[in-house]
């Protein structure tokens, strides 16, 4: 894929409109008035159609798996060989990008949900557990929270995780506390991560997950933190204090679903989606800021001139011109994979997260900078962007982690 | 009652990137990519509508535009209308209103029967505002201008016609013309699906000689009005800024005086 096709240009400019006229006039209480996105999230699913999609395509997918259960299909010509259109691919990646020009942060808000908590169930799940909670995520009816991070334990997410599950009878109890859960205030349902503890040490404990209802006795789920940027996306704590469920809850019905290779994938799998998202995020963010700053560069004057004559400015432009080159030509090829079902290596991933992430925070920055005392200030979307875009180094895995992942892999011996 | 309604879809430069006058046909250069003008999308809006409310039928879109343009057209179709029929003819450049109006008739014949015309009450680009009428007299059919909404009831149209004051009740048998005022409905957004559709949509291109008009008749060779000079528009003058020291309101109702509005 080398540019949209036109039909994508259609959306795009559909979407554009529907994010000026609708969202764009919200930033401020969205910013500023603890807003939570998810209203405006279901009014642009549902003006684009995507929520009548979304029902058709998981009614779909689910008759395919319990026929393939049933053992009236074959597995074998399921979801791994499958090719999709490139724009059914691109119309997911375009309103990121677009949305991410105005709100980065809706787009966290919106791929933790959909995204995230429901690919997770999706992966993993029974039958049952998919037809209980997976539609409603994906039509955005439930919000949807997926908690892995812990005060103590963030990058090193498995090794130092504290959340346990303890054998009662039939049921499980869990207990442990969560934290910087994005939609975690909000959430409907939850996807609680943690360890099976059956007295043995903590390090050779398997790890299981179990999907969670708010309102669940023992589960709490406190009002938002404050942060430095992406005030859209509402980030909370969660906490567990011996909370019950039944093995309809245990993710897969098994203890095994997540031991040995089978978690390893579907962890990479979770970071795999996180991670090509990105850069469709910083692209939006870097599309918007070298707008921003065009416009400016010639509308500003200062000795005499406008500031775009000055070569000290002209050489961000370029550079956020080369930024926005890259991050284009990295979600074209996203999107090409995507639909030809060439899957991305977890390396790849890693590298695409980390260039995205520092491009766009790198951009951004420029942009205040490029803007001066009025950069600084809210008014100017240069501002909130800049704040926004510096998360891009800190979840998914900060920029540290997605080196030592690069890294691991080129030394490795094979 | 299926109802099936022809709307008039002018494509038009982007009024944000609008080109320029060309100084020798003094008429705006349509060299650039046309869009659907935004004072037809809230035709096509109440035409999609009806046609929901009866429960069946289909939109026609009917456009004149040079270049084979669909740019504007696709943009219809993706918010549901079924097909279009596009008029694009080496011969019509330089039509004036009644020009136009000769070949949307005809256009609007060939899309089938309909039992509504739908047109805006005047365009972004050109507005004189009589292509309407100068249609439903080619097409021998009752004329009403200023729509501010539509309501069918067996074979009677029943308009609120927008006025100075608020709005008449008019009523007109089918098939009519009828000319919608900007903004009184809201145009939706197309689906992502409708976008996809668009594009396999049938689009009746046709010249002037399908439609069984003579090249004379349109165009420059047939254009009865002329444009004999374009200007510049004067800029507006400054207003007066008047500073409020408490007494700011008596300056006001001396200026609304003078105006004699008040
Ligand atoms: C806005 C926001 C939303 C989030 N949403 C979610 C969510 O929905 N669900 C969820 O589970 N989590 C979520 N997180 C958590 C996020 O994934 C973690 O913050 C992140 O993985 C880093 O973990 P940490 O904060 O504990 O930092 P730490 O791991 O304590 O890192 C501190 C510093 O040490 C560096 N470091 C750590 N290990 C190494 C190493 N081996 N080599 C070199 N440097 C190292 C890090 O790069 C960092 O600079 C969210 C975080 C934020 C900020
Ligand atoms: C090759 C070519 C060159 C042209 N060059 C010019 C030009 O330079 N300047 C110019 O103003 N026009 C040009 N036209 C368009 C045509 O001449 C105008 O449509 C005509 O003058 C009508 O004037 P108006 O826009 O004032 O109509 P109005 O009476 O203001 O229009 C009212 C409504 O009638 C309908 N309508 C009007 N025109 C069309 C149309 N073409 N197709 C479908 N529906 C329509 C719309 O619903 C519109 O809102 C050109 C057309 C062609 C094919």
């Amino acid at each position: 894929m080398i540019k949209w096709s036109e039909e994508q240009e259609m959306v795009r400019k559909t979407v554009r409109d529907f994010v000026d006229t609708e969202i764009r006039p919200h930033r401020e209480e969205l910013e500023f008035g603890d807003l939570p996105p998810y209203d405006l999230l279901r009014k642009m699913f549902s003006t684009f159609g995507l929520t009548d999609s979304a029902k058709a395509s998981f009614a779909k997918r689910i008759a395919r798996e319990k026929a393939i259960e049933a053992g009236e299909a074959n597995s074998d010509e399921g979801e791994g060989t499958r090719t999709r259109d490139e724009n059914t691919v691109a119309f997911s990646v375009i309103p990121i990008i677009e949305l991410c020009r105005v709100c980065p942060g809706m787009v966290t808000a919106m791929g933790v949900s959909m995204g995230l908590t429901a690919s997770a169930i999706q992966a993993k799940g029974t039958i049952a557990q998919k037809e209980r909670w997976v539609l409603d995520l994906l039509t955005l009816d439930k919000v949807g929270a997926w908690a892995i991070t812990e005060p103590d334990s963030g990058s090193d997410a498995f090794g130092s995780m504290k959340a346990t599950a303890r054998r009662d009878g039939d049921e499980y109890v869990l207990n442990g506390s969560k934290t910087f859960i994005t939609n975690g205030p909000y959430a409907d349902t939850i996807v609680f991560i943690c360890k099976l503890d059956e007295g043995n040490p903590a390090a050779d404990r398997k790890v299981v997950q179990f999907v969670l209802d708010s309102g669940m006795e023992g589960l709490e789920q406190p009002k938002a933190f404050r942060k430095m940027g992406i005030h859209s996306s509402p980030t909370g704590m969660l906490f567990l204090n011996d909370v019950r469920v039944g093995r309809d809850r245990l993710l897969g019905e098994s203890e095994e679903a997540f031991s040995g290779s089978g978690g390893r994938e579907a962890s990479k799998a979770s970071f795999s989606i996180e991670r090509t998202g990105v850069a469709a995020m910083a692209l939006g963010i870097v599309d918007r800021c070298l707008e921003l700053c065009i416009d400016y560069s010639r509308e500003r004057e200062q000795f005499g001139q406008p500031i775009g004559q000055f070569q000290l400015i002209q050489l961000k432009l370029a550079n956020m011109a080369v930024a926005k080159m890259n991050l284009q030509n990295l979600v074209f090829s996203h999107i090409e994979m995507a639909a030809k079902n060439v899957p991305v290596s977890f390396t790849d991933a890693s590298a695409a997260k980390l260039y995205a992430a520092q491009s766009a925070a790198a951009v951004a920055n420029e942009a205040v900078q490029l803007f001066g005392g009025n950069g600084y200030m809210s008014e100017y979307e240069v501002e909130q962007l800049a704040r926004d875009a510096k998360v891009l180094q800190i979840y998914a895995g900060t920029d540290e982690i997605q080196i030592s992942q690069i890294a691991r892999n080129l030394l490795a011996e094979d | 009652m299926a109802m099936n309604i022809v709307v008039c879809v002018k494509q038009i430069p982007d009024p944000a990137d609008p080109g320029e006058l060309d100084p020798n046909t003094k008429t705006l250069k349509r060299d650039v990519k046309l869009i659907l003008d935004e004072a037809d999308s809230y035709g096509v809006e109440m035409a999609l509508q009806l046609v929901d409310a009866a429960g069946g039928g289909e939109v026609t879109l009917v456009s004149m535009a040079p270049d084979d343009e669909v740019g504007g057209i696709r943009t219809a179709l993706a918010m549901g209308a079924a097909k279009a029929v596009l008029v694009s003819d080496e011969a019509l450049v330089g039509s004036d209103a009644l020009g136009t109006a000769k070949v949307l008739a005809k256009a609007i014949e060939r899309a089938g029967d309909a039992d509504l015309v739908i047109t805006a009450t005047e365009s972004s680009d050109g507005y004189t505002g009589t292509v309407p009428e100068q249609v439903a007299e080619l097409l021998g059919l009752p004329s009403i201008t200023f729509a501010k909404s539509i309501e069918v009831d067996g074979n009677t149209i029943k308009v609120k016609r927008q006025t100075e004051a608020g709005y008449d009740d008019v009523e007109a048998p089918t098939p009519a013309v009828i000319s919608v005022t900007a903004g009184v409905v809201e145009p939706r957004y197309p689906s992502f699906k409708g976008i996809m559709a668009a594009k396999s949509k049938p689009v009746d291109e046709v010249t002037v000689a399908d439609l069984g008009l003579d090249a004379d008749a349109v165009g420059w060779a047939g254009a009865r009005q002329e444009i004999v000079e374009i200007a510049t528009a004067e800029t507006r003058e400054a207003g007066t800024i008047i500073e409020d020291e408490g007494e700011g309101y008596a300056q006001i109702v001396d200026f609304l005086a003078d105006l004699k509005v008040i």
